[in-house]
């Protein structure tokens, strides 16, 4: 593993990287170069400005973030290593300091992207979703919600899916997720349907980007088809019973667990 | 000698006035295990004797053992009751009662279980009656909760008496449950929906909706107290106007039946519902209290059993109301408790819980809106205008989601955010969701002192990462 001091790699470009003076009760361990300096500042920063219990497992949780993600990580390598660093977050409200760090650090949408097209339904907190394909065929996610820790949801998806291949996409599975719930510890129902609403969209809007550029290149069916299946063998292990595929683009999406009253 | 009076008395004393329809079997109870049960349930409501000085909410407290727990390391402090309401034990007793001593099929058998569950189960039809001052238990029609009440009337009622063109209003600050079935029925039949929108004191505007209505309408339902605003409408007012040009008045009051007296013949309104999990009940039940003359000539809803009179293959006759908008069995052992609940909070007192609410919610708002950067929706208290003890909030900057997360996560506190089945207010409004405490007569000034200690800090902790 490529431990060097330099900013962690994505598998693909860009290098989405923070290279800002890390902030003063935000420091991002992954991204710091100056972790092993900064460590103590930032423990005691945590501690003294949110007057919080003491999180005994924030020193390990730092000590995550010297693993950083050489070039050519596949996507599984990257969904493993962020949710061994969550899981090391025992104390729910160190993942949530966590994923408002990394909503921090995710990179700004443009308002033409805040568009309603582009939001992703069954959130409660608005999630804007811009997807593209890039020249090697990669996709590449960007994302901005109104809620600070959907922010930092959607950080981390991208930080694992941008850059990947389609079918790397598609084989993320929300079940993969439920270690990186804000909620009671262990427990799946609570936030993690921002993560699941959020990769299904990603996974859906992937399907429609890829059969596009099949169908513009004149190209064989096979590769779109195979797509298709994965897509809807995962819908149809996890949600459906039914073999046959139906245009299930509604129901695709987990039922919404937006229960307020 | 067995059958001789072991008068049980955990359902009359609890109700000093309770019709006594359900003695001729109270007396035959043979078991004597089930007077255990029983003694317990009546001793756990005895919240009248204690001195004054202690408030309601500090006497109740014993009563509901769910709120003595931790959750994520701090002492839980519940101020969701307008989602559902906690339950005393002498409900929770009445529904395992009823499953562990007598549970068994009503209106149908003739055998001894069922001619119990069948008292018992009326009883708690008349217990409703006479908590909203029905003048027959007849009127009080028994549903899974208040959304399939106003279901009923649209499907029902709404079916048969909307045509093309005719008018049914509703605000813009009504639940789902309120809007939705009425643009299911709306479609069907060509009637239209007009919506009274608010007034610049955030309730809606009661002068736009007396020029709204026209001798085109034929239906306004709204509620009573709303779910967001807190904001109580003059529903007496209302169907003054209505009934001039012979509309009929739905009201919707799921959060004005735990809260306060709600008297039908008062309100005069045509049809009323209430759900029981909001007001100390169980889930699974709740009522439409419809005029017996309107019930009467309704067609039926759900079809099945327990609603006909005779079943041939081509063709059906159906029972009186209340049970032709009864089919299949019904959810006993709920509406039993549901009576319990009654029961509870007919010793308490209405009057008395609502005085209570009233005091703890004017306390709620004042801390609340001395906050910098809290916007609460709806009305200013005041001595005119009586806010529902709850407030709906946004806090500059903080999406309301962010905000209930840490406060259950740090502090244990339990709050909804959302838009509390409320979407078209909340567009009114200009915002995507926001943030809901309610509170309830076992809530105490200590739940709402930590409740605002706690999201001052929750203020502070998202700042700190601007």
């Amino acid at each position: 593993m490529n431990t060097s001091s330099s900013f962690k790699v994505f598998a693909s470009p860009p290098l989405i990287f923070s290279s800002r003076p890390p902030k003063n009760a935000s420091q991002n361990p992954r991204f710091s170069s100056k972790v092993p300096r900064s460590c103590p500042k930032t423990i005691r920063c945590m501690r003294d400005s949110l007057n919080l219990r003491s999180s005994p497992n924030a020193p390990s949780a730092l000590s995550f973030a010297t693993v950083e993600a050489p070039l050519g990580t596949k996507t599984s390598d990257k969904l493993r290593i962020l949710v061994s660093e969550f899981r090391s977050l025992t104390e729910p409200i160190d993942r949530v300091k966590r994923l408002l760090n990394y909503a921090a650090d995710l990179a700004p949408l443009d308002d033409t992207a805040r568009v309603s097209a582009n939001r992703v339904p069954g959130c409660t907190t608005q999630v804007w979703l811009d997807i593209k394909m890039d020249e090697f065929g990669r996709m590449r996610f960007k994302a901005d919600s109104d809620s600070e820790i959907s922010k930092g949801f959607c950080s981390c998806l991208i930080w694992i899916l941008d850059g990947a291949k389609p079918e790397e996409v598609m084989g993320v599975r929300s079940e993969d997720l439920s270690e990186m719930n804000v909620g009671v510890h262990g427990k799946e129902q609570s936030r993690v349907n921002t993560w699941q609403n959020v990769l299904m969209t990603m996974q859906k809007r992937t399907m429609t980007l890829v059969a596009a550029d099949v169908a513009h290149r004149g190209g064989e069916r096979p590769p779109h088809h195979h797509k298709h299946d994965l897509l809807f063998k995962y819908v149809n292990g996890s949600y459906m019973e039914s073999s046959t595929v139906h245009d299930y683009s509604i129901s695709l999406l987990p039922l919404y667990y937006d229960f307020t009253i | 000698m067995e059958g001789v009076a072991m008068k049980l008395p955990s359902f009359k004393s609890l109700a000093p006035n309770a019709i006594s329809i359900g003695h001729r079997s109270f007396s035959r109870v043979r078991r004597s295990s089930s007077l255990s049960v029983y003694s317990a349930a009546s001793s756990s409501a005895t919240v009248a004797t204690n001195s004054e000085s202690v408030s309601l909410g500090h006497r109740v407290r014993k009563d509901f053992r769910i709120l003595h727990q931790e959750v994520n390391g701090s002492k839980l402090v519940y101020l969701d009751s307008a989602a559902t309401s906690q339950k005393p034990a002498v409900v929770l007793d009445a529904l395992q009662n009823y499953y562990e001593f007598y549970n068994s099929n009503v209106h149908r058998g003739i055998h001894y279980l069922s001619a119990k569950a069948t008292d018992e189960f009326e009883l708690a039809r008349k217990k409703v009656a006479r908590f909203i001052n029905a003048s027959d238990s007849k009127e009080i029609v028994f549903t899974r909760n208040a959304t399939e009440a106003i279901n009923l009337v649209a499907y029902s009622w709404g079916l048969l008496n909307l045509k093309p063109g005719d008018e049914v209003i509703l605000t813009v600050a009504e639940h789902h449950s309120c809007i939705v079935p009425w643009q299911l029925v709306s479609e069907k039949t060509g009637a239209v929906l007009k919506y009274v929108m608010l007034n610049e004191d955030e309730v809606p505007d009661i002068d736009k909706l007396r020029e709204m209505i026209s001798p085109k309408t034929k239906l306004v339902a709204v509620h009573h107290v709303s779910n967001v605003l807190a904001s109580c409408l003059p529903i007496e007012e209302i169907v003054v106007c209505a009934h001039n040009v012979g509309a009929k008045v739905l009201v919707d009051a799921c959060q004005s039946v735990p809260h306060m007296v709600v008297d039908v013949q008062k309100l005069n309104a045509d049809f009323l519902v209430a759900s029981s999990h909001k007001m100390c009940g169980p889930t699974g039940i709740g009522f439409l209290y419809g005029r017996s003359d309107l019930l009467q000539s309704m067609p039926p809803f759900l079809g099945g059993g327990d609603m006909i009179s005779d079943v041939f293959l081509d063709h059906s006759t159906y029972a009186e109301p209340p049970s032709r908008f009864e089919a299949g069995t019904p959810a006993i052992g709920e509406a039993i408790a549901l009576g319990a609940a009654i029961d509870y909070l007919s010793e308490i007192g209405m009057p008395k819980i609502h005085e209570y609410e009233v005091e703890l919610g004017k306390y709620l708002y004042g801390k609340l809106s001395a906050l910098p950067d809290v916007r609460i929706y709806g009305p200013r208290p005041s001595e005119s205008v009586h806010r529902g003890a709850l407030c709906s909030f946004n806090v500059e900057g903080l999406h309301p989601t962010d905000l209930a997360t840490f406060l259950d996560q740090q502090h244990g506190v339990a709050i909804r955010s959302g838009h509390h089945c409320a979407q078209p207010l909340h567009r009114y409004l200009g915002v995507n969701a926001s943030a809901r405490a309610s509170l309830y007569f076992y809530n105490t000034k200590e739940d709402v002192d930590s409740f605002v200690v706690a999201l001052a800090d929750t203020v502070s902790f998202f700042n700190s990462f601007k």
